[in-house]
């Protein structure tokens, strides 16, 4: 899939972008929350904006969390004290920076995997663009 | 029954501590249930500190930091007023009733109302029930363990 000039630009903003070139845009983005610290890096490298930080954060996340990460502990006293499962979602004050919710937003996401490759985490995924597109930006480099 | 209480006072070692320190050489009780913890400032205290103090034993935890604006390291404690608000959240969202964490405000030259602090904390718990935690009752959570998890595989 060739890339517009506007498209190069981004890319060029990208970090690692103009080093992995143009098979990143288009990728599917499958996020793990199990996995997500929270910590925004994802939303600060994203050019497009589909990936923001919320004001909420969802409790239940702290008790998927893996076992021996920060999460993770704080869901294991949580659930030592928790006389019934969490009730949706809470506000985050103001301060609190990485108890968020990552919001991502597949409608405007570029697919250029940023977010993936910035994650300290592992918790982002980008699936590699469906093959029948792979396969006709090959045909358009061979032309 | 005020023996078993216990609340754990995070104390920011410019102001709060400083404060308990006098009061302490004045002689002034404070309520048996308390336990001092020393911290450079309150903006070191994350809700992991606090949450795990409740549960291993505390029935209350309590912030306290210097007045606001008036924090040694500027900030600090702003971030624990965020954080305690953030953790008195998460507490009601389980059904944990959020007095159990709080936050206190004074200077180092204000021991009376440290020793208010903590006696108004210790109040405030001791009208409060149990803090009822999964370990106490190991063979009914190991139970209800096991209900859940048949209830996985079946
Ligand atoms: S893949 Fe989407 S969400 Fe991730 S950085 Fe790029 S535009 Fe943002
Ligand atoms: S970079 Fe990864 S860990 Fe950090 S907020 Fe984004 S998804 Fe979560």
């Amino acid at each position: 899939m060739p890339l517009t000039h506007r498209g190069r630009e981004i890319l060029r903003r990208v970090p690692g972008g103009h080093l992995r070139g143009t098979p990143a845009v288009g990728c599917e983005i499958v996020r793990h929350e199990e996995l997500c610290v929270g910590c925004g890096t994802c939303a600060r490298v994203c050019p497009s904006g589909a990936s923001r930080r919320g004001g909420s954060f969802d409790v239940a996340q702290l008790l998927d969390a893996p076992e021996g990460s920060r999460r993770g502990e704080l869901g294991a006293a949580l659930r030592v004290l928790m006389r019934h499962p969490p009730e949706g979602p809470i506000e985050v004050p103001e301060r609190v920076t990485v108890y968020r919710t990552i919001v991502h937003d597949a409608e405007i996401c570029l697919g250029c995997g940023a977010c993936a490759r910035s994650c300290p985490a592992g918790a982002v995924e980008a699936r590699p663009p469906r093959t029948d597109v792979a396969q006709a930006s090959g045909r358009d480099q061979d032309t | 029954m005020s023996g078993e209480r216990r609340i754990v006072a995070f104390c920011c070692r410019e102001c709060a501590y400083a404060a308990a320190d006098t009061s302490a050489n004045a002689r002034t009780a404070l309520p048996p249930s308390v336990r001092l913890v020393l911290v450079p400032c309150t903006g070191r205290v994350g809700p992991l500190h606090l949450l795990r103090a409740l549960a291993d034993g505390a029935d209350g935890v309590m912030v306290a930091g210097c007045l606001l604006g008036q924090c040694h390291y500027r900030e600090g404690n702003f971030n624990a007023v965020d954080r305690v608000a953030f953790v008195r959240r998460l507490l009601e969202s389980v059904g944990v009733e959020p007095e159990r964490c709080r936050m206190f405000t004074m200077s180092a030259g204000e021991p009376p109302r440290f020793v208010a602090a903590v006696r108004e904390m210790d109040r405030v718990i001791a009208a409060l029930p149990p803090l009822p935690r999964s370990g106490d009752t190991a063979p009914a959570a190991g139970t209800t363990d096991a209900a859940v998890a048949g209830m996985g595989v079946a």
